[in-house]
């Protein structure tokens, strides 16, 4: 097996809401390997989308150690952990977020006018990702002239375009119907197994892990060990 | 910076009705502000031109009301540095119908023997210079006056006196062209005396002096104000543009009038943007977590929306700029503008003051939310609905 490229201990987040003292995430030990397709479940606060939002380093861990792709992301700074974002991490969203101002191609070119590539370069990268998932005819579109499995597509071509090591997904089928879903899995599957991209996807679908090569599962903060599912 | 204009020029057009209103209250009230700072600058910033700096009028100090007694022309003459010394006084009087303001212009009676060399910038056929000279009852009339009225040589004019009695007949003889406002017509200083009672003669409204170098300007003015400082009737001289400045100041502190009127603009622009701008961050709060998480920096996202700040500020900017040309233009060619400094449609300092106002304005007044959003969380920008 390759080594890993996520690896936490201890990590824990904790935050006040309203007065009220809420623990996120407690002590949670994970390793992600390389070329894996890790599936996070759990039920709503269970700590899932936090954990994965603590590894895009969209967050700050206020206990434990997280170490992402031979980063100790508590050693950065912000902007060291933007650019460090912008070149390892693919980040798919539940609700798609795309610019609605910006066409299906200027959407995925955005994360690469953060590169030094020349904007004939940029646009060739965001054609190919787009033709990666199907979307090669759709490179003008915007997003209101696109449907919801499109606009999903068009973000994991988005996620993909700067060749991240790590693709980062939080319930990307959240929004779809069941054909979309499939579509989508299927291509996440596909840049798993043909591309070598490790990923991690929370998803409360048991079909959606279904695609993944390991499921793990959150219960109230805490990560529950391996093959282990929760009671109810 | 440059590879986000595609981004900042997209955003800016996202809510075309906001943009397009938001423009236009920026456009209009940059008008006004353009509009002042090219007053402002024609009555105090601007360098008097070549000629200007040569002449100096001398009023009687206690107003310009007053007459001075005719005799002086011949001592400030004899002062060093004088080249010509020329009576001028205003006739004021009706042109047709005097409740139509259209009517209005400004008439002097001169001396036409020496108007020519007092004001050397009028251009105009020799022979229509000796026609001037010659004919007691010609007048001399700028290029503006003609093209208004339709004046044609040899046209007659009737003015009825309002400050002296009678009225004056006159013949169109000659045209002159200036680089200045010329609605003005000039008439011989004789013909008016002889129209006048005897007790009303042998007086002055100012006189026009030419001196021989703008260096000696100063000297002289002092020099004509000392030769008369026990005199009955006490002098004060002044530059041209100065003496131009004090028709201005017949209305007020001008100065304040306008710098206050500037400010009241400036403050409203800044509400007007600062309010667009606030709405149309406060709507895309998410769309910067998306950023952030893309890998934007918060310098990134505060540049993008200063940027688009001051995109829109530019645009409303410089429509108001060049509506202001045409009012100033305006302003210029109205009856009132033979008495004001002349006021140039484009000016560089203006321009340039105008686009640097426009920065600013769309700078400051997205600078709190723009720094608000780049500062924002990602998760907590995440979680916002809009």
């Amino acid at each position: 097996m390759s080594e890993a490229i996520i690896e936490t201990r201890s990590l824990s987040k904790e935050f006040i809401r309203d007065e009220f003292h809420v623990v996120a995430l407690k002590d949670v030990d994970i390793s992600v390997r390389q070329g894996e397709f890790v599936a996070l479940m759990g039920p709503s606060g269970s700590g899932k989308s936090t954990l994965l939002h603590l590894i895009a380093a969209m967050d700050r861990p206020t206990g434990g150690e997280i170490r992402v792709l031979e980063h100790d992301l508590h050693e950065m700074n912000d902007r060291e952990i933007a650019h460090w974002r912008n070149a390892h991490i693919g980040f798919i969203f539940q609700q798609f977020n795309l610019i609605p101002v910006l066409t299906a191609l200027e959407n995925v070119e955005l994360p690469l006018k953060l590169t030094h590539l020349k904007k004939q370069e940029r646009l060739e990268h965001a054609a190919t990702a787009l033709k990666l998932v199907g979307l090669g005819d759709r490179l003008g579109h915007y997003p209101r002239q696109l449907s919801g499995g499109q606009e999903q597509r068009v973000a994991i071509a988005r996620a993909i375009v700067t060749d991240p090591a790590l693709i980062l997904a939080d319930e990307p089928t959240g929004n779809l119907d069941a054909a979309s879903a499939q579509e989508v899995l299927t291509i996440l599957s596909k840049l798993n197994k043909e591309h070598g991209k490790t990923i991690v996807m929370v998803t409360h679908d048991p079909h959606a892990a279904r695609f993944a090569t390991k499921v793990r599962h959150l219960e109230k903060g805490e990560l529950l060990p391996e093959g282990a599912v929760p009671a109810d | 910076m440059l590879r986000y204009l595609p981004l900042i020029l997209k955003n800016c057009w996202r809510n075309r009705r906001r943009t397009t209103l938001t423009i236009i209250s920026i456009g209009v009230s940059m008008c006004l502000l353009g509009v002042m700072m090219a007053m402002y600058h024609a009555f105090y910033l601007s360098d008097p031109t070549p000629e200007q700096a040569l002449r100096l009028v001398t009023r009687n100090r206690v107003s310009l009301t007053f007459p001075l007694p005719q005799f002086y022309q011949q001592r400030i003459r004899q002062i060093p540095g004088v080249r010509e010394v020329m009576i001028s006084q205003w006739y004021g009087g009706t042109y047709k119908d005097s409740r139509d303001p259209k009517n209005f212009f400004a008439r002097f009676a001169v001396e036409p023997d020496k108007i020519f060399t007092i004001f050397g910038e009028f251009r105009l056929p020799e022979e229509q210079k000796r026609a001037f000279q010659r004919e007691r009852t010609a007048c001399l009339i700028g290029r503006d006056l003609a093209d208004k009225f339709n004046f044609q040589l040899g046209d007659r004019i009737t003015l009825v006196g309002d400050i002296f009695p009678g009225q004056v007949e006159l013949t169109v003889r000659a045209i002159f062209d200036s680089p200045r406002v010329s609605e003005v017509l000039y008439f011989n200083r004789d013909y008016l005396e002889e129209s006048l009672p005897e007790a009303r003669r042998g007086n002055a409204g100012t006189f026009n002096i030419l001196v021989d170098s703008p260096e000696s300007a100063p000297r002289v003015a002092n020099a004509v104000d000392e030769m008369f400082h026990n005199a009955t009737a006490q002098t004060r001289t002044e530059s041209e543009q100065a003496f131009t400045l004090s028709f201005v100041s017949f209305l007020g502190n001008v100065k304040l009038f306008l710098i206050s009127i500037c400010a009241a603009v400036l403050f409203t622009i800044l509400l007007v943007s600062a309010n667009t701008m606030a709405m149309s961050v406060r709507e895309r709060v998410r769309e910067v977590g998306v950023l952030k998480t893309l890998g934007f920096t918060p310098g990134a996202i505060l540049g993008m929306i200063l940027g688009e700040a001051c995109a829109i500020s530019l645009v409303g900017g410089g429509i108001g700029f060049l509506l202001s040309m045409i009012l100033s233009g305006g302003v210029r060619r109205s009856p009132a503008g033979a008495f004001l400094p002349p006021i140039r449609p484009f000016e560089p300092s203006v321009a340039a003051a105008c686009v640097m106002t426009a920065i600013a304005i769309g700078a400051v007044s997205s600078l709190v939310p723009a720094w608000g959003a780049s500062r924002t969380p990602i998760i907590e920008a995440l979680r916002s609905t809009d």
